[in-house]
């Protein structure tokens, strides 16, 4: 568990950041942070959407670098921010996890792993126990119509290394409005590896799922990814 | 009557167009498009025998028709271009805000490290 605090073991810390995304999550912010401060000494970035509450304030005083949003970007556009900090401060290693404490610290030794050893340019956290029907029945229409293979398509628990941090921060990238499917293509369209590594996902502390929260967003949600998944499908996919 | 009508509909809509350009309310890459539309709108307003023409060289048995349908598929493509361009704004708005905060963060750290305190650049005053 402390392998990603202390170099006890002898090997040497990768330069590695963790962004949160934060839109209105002061009631969970600071204890997200302190949770990834126990598990690891990498440097927290919190890119606040635009929030009405304290959270830059509380994620300040948690000890993270705050990057303020001064207009609501969404999810995306939020951790896109941080990415590319991350590029600008050439971190080798950036972890996405959600403000809502929905993705626990000590999962992040397992995720780091397929990084660390190469295997993967990018693990994702999966939880594919967790959620509704209408989520499971939106992933399976997803994966068959992406030809994507990632078990936890919608997932924001994502470990990137630099090149997939560099092909994310750039222009390109700002279009998209989810960290998903289109996240995915891009990614595949470098030739970068991606691993699934399961992990627990206890239900959220606070707020609703940006997307799983009405069906007129899922809706939208679906026909916006399926959409997507048409038009920027490749031939083989290599996931 | 009815071509004496649309012709002037048209002059006062291009007239109207020119003023706003003129005002600077309208960037004058846009008012192009619709100084052309207005005064093809005067134009065949003025002499609606071209449409009568171009209908029967076109084998369109009403003229009208063949009006409507040139106008709804211009309409479209002058929408789709607007939503190319919206497009392009969204990734220079969405940058930019990315590229404030990213800035705004060095500020402060500097401001720190000065021993000054951050500021003026609160939540209010980036709100809009």
């Amino acid at each position: 568990m402390n392998s990603l605090r202390s170099p006890g073991s002898g090997r040497k810390i990768p330069r590695t950041i963790v962004i949160i995304p934060a839109h209105n999550e002061a009631s969970d912010i600071g204890r997200v942070i302190a949770e990834v401060r126990e598990v690891t000494a990498f440097p927290v970035v919190v890119v606040d959407d635009a929030s009405s509450d304290d959270t830059r304030e509380l994620a300040r005083s948690a000890g993270a670098i705050v990057i303020p949003l001064s207009v609501q970007l969404g999810a995306w556009g939020a951790i896109q921010a941080g990415l590319r900090y991350a590029l600008s401060r050439n971190f080798e290693y950036a972890v996405t996890m959600d403000a809502d404490g929905q993705h626990e610290a000590g999962s992040l030794p397992a995720m780091m792993q397929p990084i660390l050893e190469k295997r993967a340019d990018i693990s994702i956290g999966c939880c594919t126990r967790r959620g509704s029907r209408l989520r499971k029945f939106a992933w399976g229409l997803m994966k068959g119509v992406s030809g994507l293979t990632p078990d936890d398509l919608t997932s924001g628990f994502r470990v990137y290394d630099q090149r997939a941090i560099k092909a994310l921060a750039g222009r390109e990238a700002t279009l998209l409005e989810y960290q998903d499917v289109g996240v995915l293509f891009m990614l595949q369209r470098e030739g970068l590896n991606i691993e699934d590594v399961e992990v627990e996902m206890p239900p959220r502390n606070s707020g609703i799922s940006r997307i799983f929260h009405s069906w007129t967003s899922v809706g939208f949600y679906m026909a916006y990814t399926l959409l997507l998944s048409l038009t920027k499908r490749q031939r083989k996919a290599r996931l | 009557m009815i071509p004496l009508i649309t012709g002037v509909l048209g002059v006062i809509t291009a007239a109207t167009i020119l003023v706003l350009i003129r005002r600077d309310h309208l960037h004058a890459r846009y008012g192009l498009w619709w100084v052309g539309a207005a005064f093809a709108f005067a134009l065949l307003g003025i002499f609606p025998w071209v449409f009568d023409e171009l209908a029967v060289f076109l084998g369109v048995a009403y003229a009208p028709v063949l009006a409507l349908m040139l106008a709804i598929i211009l309409l479209v493509l002058k929408i789709l271009v607007m939503d190319l361009e919206r497009s392009r704004n969204q990734v220079k708005i969405s940058r930019l805000v990315q590229r404030i905060g990213l800035l705004e963060n060095d500020l402060r750290a500097l401001q720190k490290m000065q021993g000054k305190e951050p500021g003026p650049y609160g939540r209010d005053e980036l709100q809009d």
